[in-house]
């Protein structure tokens, strides 16, 4: 018992140590993203001070570009496990370490969604009336409610099931299939309940019309599954480049798979959304009215849902044609779906919700320098935490970390990389 | 592992490794400095919350004695803030009452009298300011929302060709805000009014989300309430000075109607177009016009929310 | 891949060092910035002034002589035979289009009691044989102090929406068990010559928190 203990301490002091260490690079990359995570957090502190007026938001316009960002963070998380089905449900081997990378790109996404969500309230102090028995969580009525429990089981699921299947390597120990396929299992069922789940915080609301529509729902995940697999894709090969680590380019086509499919149901749900709102002529289609062509003078949205629908067009014929197979083209489809998407979810979806207001009034959003800044410092929070699991999990992935070599000098880092056969 | 290095750089790899500890240590160093620096803003940060205040429970959780702990509290923080005394209640609802409030949209003549008076009895902030109720400017023929006017600033009210429309909290009977609300800040009483516990609510902004009236309000910074406009007649539920961070919105001036009398918004208006009273009872006025008047608008009807305002005309 | 040559390695090591050095230069660069708050600072909000206090007078538009009488005030403004002869009851004239031409004594008065001059007539209302008193024209008299069933004798509806309250403003208490409700006479908002309440200028309108974005369209939000 004292003995497993302490292995376990010494396995988490070890993986804490290696993410501090590494070559010029890293450090480089490190170092500005901590630039830019400490420029958020004096951004917070001053919103923490004079309070959300330092953002861009208002009482017409109440959620801005904090709940944007969460939207779109929690599909990625969600399509991040995604790439566990391939491998768990058709057994396919090719892919089964990179369900690790998945599911830490999950774990870093959740806790990116969570840190936007905090920045978000207006008494952030206050966390406590959420926890059931300690405070009042009116659950099951609010979706709100809801949220806060899919998010953080999802993830203590996926923090389990990484860290379970990274410590059993580290002791070279074959897993017990009983403490983490069920887990795996649910944690399939579970992310899609996590984006339908926020998806529903904007279907129930009536007074939106905008986004009182079925549609919401399904198109989420659509997109979710389009832009979380595109990042993976994109991450991937940043993996093989900078850690040798073995990624076929196999793996990356699978994905590509789920890409195509589901950019091309993005691309016919906003078809389908674009004909209900604006075929019937009725005054429920004004938010989309304001969105695609501007109303009543009002039209900062335009160029941004236009771009996003490019993009997706675009990202999605370079998806289907087969010059999609080849890397270059491959990402660049992803980095114009991704973008897309992001527009999609957060001007495209949150803004005009807001725009008219139920009463009919016009005020428009921008974000402010402050807000800018905390959303910056929350994704370079996320690369960071990301950058960090990583640089944990590819040297145990290898074998590099591993229990047989605690007795040897320590990684430093800069010293040549050598692949290590497994 | 290691590459095996040459035996030249043996000997400096020992001095190189404390070289690069020491910058090592130097960059966490820096980067633990400039982390404790970027929160330097919190040192403007005076009284975000009290631990009282930070503990204090729920409201419908409370007993007698937590609440009046909590009155003395709110007490000395208003003769503190604002050098008056308050007399701050918690009033509970009456026995056999369900309020109602009905609008006359013939009389109303966009005065705009109720808004301020709203503001004279409730605390609200001035800057960035806050008002409960939000006059409509309409055009004749329409209840569409989209077509009316809260900017108007005519020379004279009433104009002709248009019709004026107040809109604030409906109390709606099925309220979305608090079907809502994460920690159960806002709910309805037994009188209809539906409150906001302000010092529960987390400022998560959903129930402005929901709303179809826009009729909730958020504190984005500290309010601002000027000391000579202060109302020092205050209830917990109602017009205590909110806090930055929480929503607020009109309560039917609770700490008048609670104790017999009309809301402020009614007693301001010239022409009476605001009608308020107890449904239960079949001698109120709101009784009397809701038996005897034909046409009644219950804003956004299709919405399911069941409002408790009422608009009709005379003619 | 081969092991790199110890060159390749010290330039490595030293990538790294000036990586690390200049990392440790720009966090305490950035310490100093932060404290001098360059950024992010909120500009100060444009000054709303409270409102003026006239917009939160709530008193009536008019005093009624009920008013007048209860406030103990002058009251030879309706003390008609100062000028009057009981005994000759004034004479209305008229000019060439049948309309009633007001006295100049009396010029303050200006009548529009319904529209088409269809009500322009002293003698609707007050009662010839005594001024100091108005008549109903079903034989009863009243003082100036009990209007309202004057009024409600052509104004049925409204009269009976009065009485029930619903008509004009009634404050006060609406729990009449817990104190008294205010109620007006219709003096007190309408001019008995010329009732139609006239238009008046409104109170300020809302200042919106921000004004991103172009202004509206003139005249309203019509599409």
């Amino acid at each position: 018992m004292i003995a497993a203990t302490r292995n376990y301490l010494v396995f988490l002091r070890r993986c804490a140590r290696i993410a501090f260490v590494g070559d010029w690079r890293y450090y480089a990359w490190m170092g500005g993203l901590t630039v830019v995570c400490l420029l958020g957090l004096n951004a917070y502190a001053k919103q923490l001070v004079d309070g959300l007026a330092v953002t861009g938001m208002s009482d017409e316009v109440s959620w801005g570009v904090y709940i944007a960002n969460f939207t779109f963070l929690v599909g990625v998380a969600a399509a991040a496990v995604m790439m566990v089905i391939p491998v768990y449900i058709y057994d396919n081997d090719e892919l089964h370490d990179l369900v690790i990378f998945g599911e830490l790109l999950a774990v870093a996404a959740i806790l990116m969604c969570l840190a936007f969500v905090t920045v978000d309230l207006g008494r952030p102090d206050r966390f406590w009336h959420l926890i059931p028995g300690l405070g009042q969580m009116n659950f099951p009525r609010s979706m709100l409610s809801w949220d806060v429990i899919v998010l953080n089981g999802y993830l203590v699921l996926n923090v389990h099931i990484c860290g379970y299947l990274l410590y059993c390597r580290y002791r070279d120990r074959r897993p017990a299939k009983w403490f983490y396929i069920p887990f795996v299992f649910t944690a399939i069922v579970w992310a899609v309940s996590i984006h339908t789940v926020t998806a529903f915080l904007y279907v129930g609301l009536g007074g939106r019309p905008f986004w009182n529509a079925s549609i919401v729902g399904p198109r989420f995940l659509a997109s979710a599954f389009t832009a979380g697999p595109a990042i993976i894709i994109l991450a991937l090969q940043i993996i093989r480049r900078y850690t040798h680590y073995r990624i076929t380019d196999k793996a990356l086509l699978t994905l590509r798979g789920i890409v195509q499919v589901s950019m091309i149901i993005n691309v016919f749900l906003l078809v389908c959304e674009v004909f209900k709102e604006f075929y019937s002529g009725t005054t429920h289609g004004a938010s989309a009215r304001y969105l695609f062509v501007g109303l009543h003078g009002y039209h900062a949205l335009v160029p941004w849902i236009w771009t996003a629908v490019g993009f997706n067009l675009v990202a999605m014929v370079i998806l289907v044609m087969p010059v999609s197979r080849s890397l270059r083209w491959l990402d660049l489809a992803c980095v114009l779906s991704i973008t897309g998407i992001w527009i999609e979810k957060g001007m495209g979806l949150v803004i005009p919700g807001f725009v008219p207001t139920p009463l009919g009034a016009f005020v428009e959003y921008l974000p402010s320098l402050n807000e800018t800044l905390v959303c910056l410092g929350i994704w370079a929070f996320g690369l960071l935490a990301y950058t960090v699991f990583l640089r944990m999990a590819v040297p145990i992935l290898q074998g590099r970390l591993a229990r047989t070599n605690e007795h040897l000098p320590e990684i430093q880092g800069d010293e040549p990389e050598v692949p290590v056969s497994r | 592992m290691n590459a095996s290095p040459s035996n030249s750089s043996d000997k400096t790899s020992d001095a190189a490794m404390s070289r690069r500890s020491f910058l090592r240590g130097a960059a966490a160093f820096g980067g633990l400095t400039a982390l404790a620096a970027s929160l330097a803003p919190l040192l403007k940060l005076h009284e975000f919350t009290s631990t009282e205040e930070f503990l204090q429970k729920y409201y419908k959780e409370m007993t007698p004695d937590d609440m009046a702990r909590v009155l003395r509290r709110i007490t000395a923080e208003v003769e503190r803030e604002y050098g008056v005394r308050p007399h701050v209640r918690d009033l509970k609802p009456m026995d056999g009452v369900e309020f109602i409030y009905a609008l006359n949209l013939t009389r109303c003549i966009g005065c705009r009298k109720c808004v301020h008076a709203c503001v004279a009895e409730n605390n609200p902030s001035l800057n960035p300011e806050i008002q409960y109720i939000r006059v409509l400017k309409m055009p004749h023929g329409s209840m569409d929302v989209e077509k009316g006017d809260h900017t108007y600033a005519d020379k004279e009210v009433p104009e002709k060709g248009f019709f004026y429309m107040p809109v604030q909290c409906q109390q709606c009977k099925n309220p979305p805000c608090v079907k809502v609300c994460p920690v159960n800040a806002t709910w309805q009483e037994k009188d209809g009014i539906t409150v906001i516990d302000y010092d529960w609510c987390i400022g998560c902004r959903y129930c402005e989300a929901a709303c179809p009236y826009w009729a909730r309000r958020f504190n984005f910074t500290k309010p601002e309430i000027p000391k000579d406009r202060l109302n020092p007649d205050m209830a917990y539920l109602g017009n205590r000075p909110r806090k930055q961070g929480v929503m607020e919105k009109c309560h039917f001036c609770i700490q008048r109607t609670r104790v017999g009398r009309y809301p402020a918004c009614l007693e301001a208006c010239p022409v009476g177009a605001r009608k308020f009273g107890n449904i239960l009872d079949p001698e109120s006025e709101v009784s009397y016009i809701l038996r005897e008047k034909r046409v009644f608008i219950q804003l956004k009807e299709e919405m399911g929310t069941s409002p408790r305002f009422f608009y009709y005309f005379d003619k | 891949m081969e092991p790199i040559s110890a060159h390749a390695s010290a330039r490595l090591r030293t990538r790294t060092r000036v990586v690390l050095g200049g990392l440790a230069v720009l966090f305490f660069g950035m310490s100093v910035l932060f404290f001098l708050n360059l950024w992010g600072r909120t500009g100060p909000q444009p000054a709303i002034p409270p409102v003026d206090l006239r917009f939160l007078d709530t008193s009536p538009w008019r005093r009624t002589y009920a008013d007048l009488v209860k406030a103990r005030e002058d009251l030879s403004d309706y003390d008609c035979y100062a000028c009057h002869d009981k005994a000759k009851p004034p004479v209305l004239r008229f000019d060439s289009g049948h309309r009633l031409l007001v006295p100049q004594e009396h010029a303050n008065i200006v009548m529009g009691h319904g529209s088409h001059d269809r009500n322009n007539l002293c003698y609707n209302c007050h009662n010839e044989p005594n001024l100091a008193t108005l008549q109903v024209r079903d034989g009863r008299e009243l003082g100036f102090d009990n209007i309202p069933p004057l009024c409600g004798s052509c104004h049925g509806p409204t009269y009976r929406d009065w009485e029930a309250g619903a008509h004009g403003r009634t404050g006060g208490y609406w729990d009449r068990s817990k104190g008294a409700a205010t109620r007006l006479s219709c003096a007190n908002c309408h001019n008995p010559h010329s009732p139609r309440i006239p238009a008046r200028e409104p109170a300020p309108g809302p200042h919106a928190l921000r004004t991103a974005g172009p202004p509206p369209l003139p005249g309203g939000l019509l599409r």
